[in-house]
């Protein structure tokens, strides 16, 4: 068999060469060369605010992997996303503030590193707490619960009590210098860019390898008919509940990122429209897909900013064009999801894909 | 006929072309770039739009006067929906621009943003005016044009119990007792409360529990009856004024027994046609002239009104236009003395542009403001007014620091 393109027929011989991350040296150079356009390419071509614009959607791809799991693998519809994400910012953000460090761990920097983890481990098991309930119902019920996660967790816990820790009232503001990662001090967006663009890979490298495993099979059986599933031994409350928690991980990862675009926090960063947003991330994106939720942000965050940009020279002959940009981006988000669920189902993802065999099957696509 | 192919061909160019322009008009014309953000759409935009739609007036005026010593003011002016994600991007994209200053919008994101634009430097002139954001030590780079929330929440307070309790049969005999009603998950609406709790601890008041009335309310009769359980005399609201107007209107039929306080962005000229009788004696805080008052500018407001948005009827517009006026009118007299002091950065603008303001004048029937580079609360006068028979009337001004100099010179800043 051929090293470097993927012959037609299966030559594979085991589980190992089935399963491999880069099954031919091309996927291979093409993965290369994608890492030096993310880690070195974006980062020449792109100022400040374009680097802004990438680290919002390293945000809502962070986001939006927890979402795809439990909705597109998993077949658990949430409306409460946003509550796991405010609970892994103020995790993080109580840890770096209140907790007694070492003087050693604040000198060297992990301090931060070890409260992205505590924060993602926190959220997980409270979104646990809200995810119990789906042992009992589905569908549109399940929504309800989970949307309960949004008002007890955020109107409720964190506004009334977390947010009173140390007497701060609402806010809480991080001194400059406590996010830090070993001698890096995160203070300006290159380097808000790399963290995102580590978290973000480390991220879906852990969500495309449970896919691959037991568990993220069980998931998949679990979404396609749940009493089959049980039928053939998986113990879907058990899985059901694992889908939970690594999606409240994945959601305690991006809020405890969120803390380093603003170094400061509230209750309204985590409103009930984020988790809708973020379930309009993966219906653009395609649901059922990692490449669905990084395509989706991509696609619900870049192309919005890219439209703002366009219209702007417009502005000063319709000098209301850009106060009405918001509106009109609403009304696109709306739209998008309409056109998307009637002309593309399976989203941007399905089209990637198509586009991908186009090319590797080329000339002879038949 | 175009196919789909080539129908799909000719909206992808038209696409492209139209982000060619729109990436190439970034180059800087010679102009001073200030950056708005404002809620059009979002939780605030109750109050939002006539601020919003002052902002732009606002500008124009200025540019038709004469500009910052001659050159000309280009507003980058968005909504962005009253959220915090959207501001972090509309404020790089003002980066991006090379804007001077930024005039923002709400509490939630001014906050958020102030660590960053501290870092960055950048003039920051809000429509939030909480107490949190009047310490240099802290936000060194947040300017705003009003008495801060919590110094309006203590006026308000301190006023009713000078010109209502005193007089009240009941005086000396018990103590007063207060109750608030607010957003609880939202800064702007929150952030007074610990300083009017501070306040009525002060003057011995009874601290009923909260009520968490939110920014969308439109039936408040559960907290209502809360509160007719315990009987408060006075209910401090400190909501926007829909939200305000919806708990009057309930605390009206419900025959709530409690005088109101309102702090400013609850209390305009929508106030009274909202809620009709039920706003009638509700007491609110107004630091500006209301919208058509004989006050010096307001030939002007109206002016450049009816000039720029003649869609909008004069009798639709609020005080909330004259907020926008004080703080455009505000940065352009800061960035007016930084630029003759040949240093028109962020940090001119702050250091040799408004912590030079001392007693200034900006008229719009507004107090004289005073900054110092300790100290960024532009004053302490509290103008309380009164509605009696559907129109506001001026019942006194209060100034905490003449009354607690100790405590506003060392205790309250930062609250």
């Amino acid at each position: 068999m051929s090293t470097t393109w993927l012959p037609c027929g299966d030559y594979h011989q085991n589980y190992q060469q089935d399963h491999a991350w880069f099954q031919t040296k091309f996927i291979k150079g093409k993965m290369i060369l994608l890492f030096l356009i993310l880690f070195i390419g974006l980062p020449l071509i792109s100022d400040s605010y374009m680097l802004s614009v990438w680290n919002i959607v390293g945000f809502t791809i962070l986001g939006a992997l927890g979402v795809q799991l439990l909705i597109g693998f998993c077949g658990q519809l949430t409306l409460g996303h946003a509550a796991f994400i405010a609970v892994g910012a103020y995790t993080s953000t109580l840890l770096i503030l209140e907790f007694p460090w070492p003087q050693f761990m604040l000198d060297w920097g992990i301090a931060y590193p070890i409260s992205i983890i505590i924060a993602a481990v926190v959220a997980g098991i409270w979104s646990v707490l809200f995810g119990l309930p789906s042992a009992r119902v589905k569908g549109f019920y399940l929504i309800l619960t989970t949307m309960a996660a949004q008002f007890i967790t955020v109107d409720f816990v964190l506004t009334q009590y977390v947010s009173q820790i140390g007497g701060r009232g609402q806010a809480f503001s991080l001194p400059p210098g406590t996010i830090k990662y070993g001698p890096w001090v995160i203070d300006n967006e290159i380097k808000i860019y790399y963290m995102m663009l580590v978290l973000v890979i480390l991220c879906t490298v852990l969500m495309a390898n449970l896919l691959r495993s037991r568990a993220g099979r069980a998931w998949i059986a679990i979404r396609d008919n749940d009493i089959s599933a049980e039928v053939m031994g998986i113990n879907v409350v058990k899985y059901k509940l694992l889908a939970f928690f690594v999606a409240g991980f994945l959601g305690g990862i991006a809020g405890a990122f969120w803390i380093s675009s603003l170094a400061a926090i509230s209750p309204e960063h985590f409103p009930w429209f984020l988790s809708l947003w973020l379930v309009g991330v993966i219906l653009i994106g395609g649901v059922g897909s990692i490449h669905g939720a990084i395509f989706g942000s991509i696609f619900m965050v870049v192309i919005m900013e890219a439209l703002q940009l366009a219209v702007m020279p417009l502005a000063d002959t319709f000098p209301k064009l850009l106060m009405d940009f918001l509106f009109i981006k609403e009304a696109a988000f709306g739209l998008a999801i309409c056109a998307f669920m009637i002309f593309e189902p399976n989203g941007l993802a399905y089209r990637w894909w198509q586009i991908k065999n186009y090319f590797n099957l080329w000339p002879f696509s038949y | 006929m175009f196919n789909r192919s080539m129908w799909s061909k000719f909206f992808s160019l038209i696409f492209a072309v139209i982000l060619i322009i729109g990436f190439s008009s970034m180059a800087g014309a010679a102009t001073i770039k200030v950056g708005s953000l404002n809620d059009m759409t979002g939780a605030t935009s109750d109050v939002g739009k006539d601020y919003a739609l002052g902002i732009a007036e606002a500008i124009h005026y200025i540019n038709d006067t004469g500009g910052i010593n001659g050159k000309k003011i280009k507003l980058y002016q968005f909504d962005y929906g009253y959220r915090i994600p959207e501001a972090l991007t509309k404020y790089n994209l003002f980066k991006r621009l090379k804007c001077v200053a930024v005039l923002g919008w709400g509490t939630g994101d001014t906050e958020a943003l102030a660590p960053t634009v501290a870092r960055d430097k950048m003039p920051y002139v809000s429509a939030s005016y909480s107490g949190h954001l009047g310490n240099p030590g802290k936000t060194p780079y947040n300017i705003f044009f009003a008495p801060d929330y919590s110094t309006q929440a203590r006026g308000l307070i301190q006023a009713w119990y000078d010109n209502v309790w005193k007089k009240n049969s009941e005086f000396g005999k018990r103590n007063p007792r207060i109750a608030f009603a607010y957003h609880v998950a939202v800064p702007f609406a929150n952030s007074s409360v610990p300083a009017g709790k501070d306040q009525a601890k002060i003057l011995g008041f009874d601290v009923g529990p909260d009520q968490n009335v939110t920014l969308f309310a439109i039936d408040v009769k559960s907290q209502i009856l809360a509160l007719k359980q315990y009987k408060p005399d006075v209910v401090y609201h400190s909501n926007t004024v829909m939200s305000v107007a919806a708990t009057l209107r309930d605390a009206y039929s419900l025959g709530l027994k409690a005088n109101h306080l309102i702090q400013n962005w609850g209390f305009d000229e929508n106030l009274i046609k909202i809620a009709g009788p039920a706003a009638e004696g509700a007491y609110g805080c107004a630091p500006w002239a209301f919208f058509g008052q004989d006050v010096k500018l307001m030939d002007k407001v109206v002016e450049y009104a009816k000039k720029y948005n003649p869609s909008i009827p004069l009798e639709k517009r609020t005080i909330h236009t004259l907020q926008a006026y004080a703080s455009a009118l505000g940065l352009a007299e800061a960035m007016k003395r930084a630029d003759k002091a040949g240093d028109l950065t962020g940090e001119g603008i702050l250091r040799k542009g408004f912590e030079t303001m001392k007693n200034y004048e900006i008229g719009l029937g507004m107090a004289p403001v005073t900054y110092t580079s300790t100290d960024h609360r532009p004053m302490s006068l509290v103008r309380v007014y009164r509605v009696k028979n559907g129109k506001f009337n001026l019942i006194t001004e209060v100034d905490m620091k003449k009354l607690y100099p100790d405590k506003w010179a060392n205790e309250w800043i930062g609250w």
